[in-house]
């Protein structure tokens, strides 16, 4: 497999006690990569790092092929980032802000710029400092995208936007996905709207990756069990993510790479389960950060 | 258009517009300056007491080369400190190249003011009656305003460029520096710690000797 983005033992240490910690990332060529985690996980840290805006402490990145930090200006070129707070500069008119970045963008599309202006509804004149949150994030998506990128790096894009423009955003990323198989990696804690766009998931908590795998495997692997009578655990055909007591008896097992022929398993070590739960992303999302910072 | 002028240029607006307005006061500023300097010597009996009364708006450049020289430099990069230097980061261009370019584009700002003065030292001088023993020098108090201004714009720019720890390093000299100059007085030293400081800062070949000295448009 072709990864667009590649760390490994990625370490960065800023002090005031938190810390990444030996992290191996690997985002799919084409893929788009939701990067979940609840707030102070390091998430937008991770990103900075992954684009050269900070310089990691120890471990190797590459980024579309290219080592980094030491390759930025390439990498940036085919990048486009949104980052979680508006980087745009307040005292220029949106057209001001587009030629600005026009400039410096090699492959900038102005016909495309100027047909996502229109279908913003992005007022031209208007100083972004003065603009709303929403229009904000939109300017923020139409220059990411507008300088065709192989790889859009976007941070939390549409946190507080509301859902129309939400819709307006993300239908955007997906047509421009759709027409030209770039790379996304997409940070959020709107964990449903990942669920219905990304095909990898990555999730971080503490600094640390603690699960990376394909949306698929972890919709449909990850379940919560009921079990009555349950002894050790020996020999699992499934991994077992977490073993806590349930409030009807029995024990509640959060467990990976489940699969219905497993069931007898539970048979032949003398337990009985009661029944299987499928958990959506956002449940396995708790379930997966809650076993971690148990182990942990 | 080569890549890298398109990039400078791009950045020139921008300076452009966050500075325009103080640009084009201290245009109007300086061009008023030597005009009204040879309007109060006019009249007066002797060449000593016209030079004196053009001399006495001398300090009135250096002040203003020196804030110019400042605040073009802090406009060049106060909106980046504010976005924490994201966006500059995130464009695809070496970080020195960034600065040179931002560096490069408050300089040539700082040719507008320069040459409203020039326009004001060349009118003062040809509409002046000045004594037959004395010369106009708008060039040379031209240039020397414009380097004045490029000193200041250098050095601001220079510890503006840098990390917020260097800034408290900086700022921690000069709190030194009173601390010293306190400790000496309480112990009746007569050591004059600030003038030697302030020879050594304007005295030439000083780092900012430019500032000190004679400023006059017209002399012997």
């Amino acid at each position: 497999m072709c990864f667009a983005v590649e760390t490994r033992d990625l370490r960065f240490s800023p002090g005031k006690g938190f810390e990444i910690s030996d992290l191996n990332m690997h985002v799919p060529s084409g893929s788009v990569y939701g990067f979940l985690g609840p707030n102070g996980a390091g998430k937008t840290t991770t990103i900075r790092l992954l684009l050269g805006l900070l310089p990691p402490s120890a471990g190797s990145i590459a980024v579309l092929g290219e080592a980094m930090p030491s390759r930025h200006a390439r990498v940036m070129a085919r990048t486009g980032y949104v980052p979680e707070r508006p980087h745009v500069y307040p005292t220029l008119t949106v057209t001001e802000a587009l030629e600005l970045h026009a400039a410096f963008h090699e492959r900038w599309d102005q016909a495309w710029a100027g047909t996502l202006l229109r279908d913003f509804r992005l007022p031209g004149g208007r100083r972004v400092g003065a603009m709303s949150k929403g229009e904000t994030g939109k300017l923020m998506m139409l220059l990411a995208l507008a300088q065709r990128p192989d790889l859009l790096v976007l941070d939390e894009p549409t946190d507080g936007l509301d859902p129309v423009v939400r819709r307006d955003v993300l239908e955007a990323l997906l047509g421009y996905v759709a027409s030209c198989n770039a790379t996304v990696l997409i940070s959020s804690h709107l964990v449903h709207e990942l669920e219905r766009i990304c095909d990898w998931i990555g999730l971080m908590d503490r600094g640390s990756l603690i699960a990376e795998l394909p949306m698929e495997q972890f919709r449909g692997g990850i379940k919560r069990l009921a079990v009555i009578d349950a002894g050790e655990a020996k020999e699992a055909p499934f991994t077992v993510l977490a073993r806590r007591p349930s409030a009807a008896g029995g024990e509640d097992w959060l467990v990976r790479g489940w699969s219905s022929d497993m069931r007898g398993y539970f048979g032949s070590h003398g337990a009985t389960l009661r029944s299987v739960i499928d958990l959506d992303l956002e449940e396995g999302f708790v379930e997966l950060l809650r076993s971690f910072r148990e182990v942990a | 258009m080569s890549r890298w002028l398109r990039m400078w240029r791009a950045l020139l607006k921008t300076q452009w517009t966050w500075t325009r307005g103080m640009l084009l006061g201290a245009a109007v500023l300086v061009f008023a300056m030597p005009l009204l300097s040879v309007r109060t010597a006019a009249g007066v009996d002797t060449e000593v007491a016209f030079i004196r009364m053009v001399q006495r708006w001398g300090v009135g450049y250096a002040i203003v080369a020196g804030a110019l020289g400042l605040f073009v430099a802090i406009a060049a990069w106060s909106s980046d400190h504010r976005l924490k230097h994201i966006y500059a980061l995130s464009l695809p261009i070496a970080r020195w190249r960034y600065v040179l370019m931002r560096f490069l584009a408050g300089a040539v700002l700082l040719l507008l003011p320069m040459a409203a003065l020039l326009a004001g030292a060349v009118v003062a001088s040809h509409n002046a009656s000045i004594p037959a023993t004395l010369r106009a020098y708008p060039f040379a108090l031209t240039f020397r305003f414009l380097f004045a201004a490029l000193v200041a714009y250098a050095i601001v720019f220079a510890v503006s460029a840098g990390t917020e720890r260097t800034a408290r390093y900086i700022l921690a000299m000069i709190g030194l520096f009173f601390v010293a100059q306190l400790v000496l007085i309480s112990v009746g030293s007569h050591f004059d710690l600030s003038g030697h400081v302030a020879d050594v800062l304007f005295a030439r070949p000083g780092l900012l000797s430019v500032f000190s000295g004679r400023w006059s448009l017209i002399d012997v």
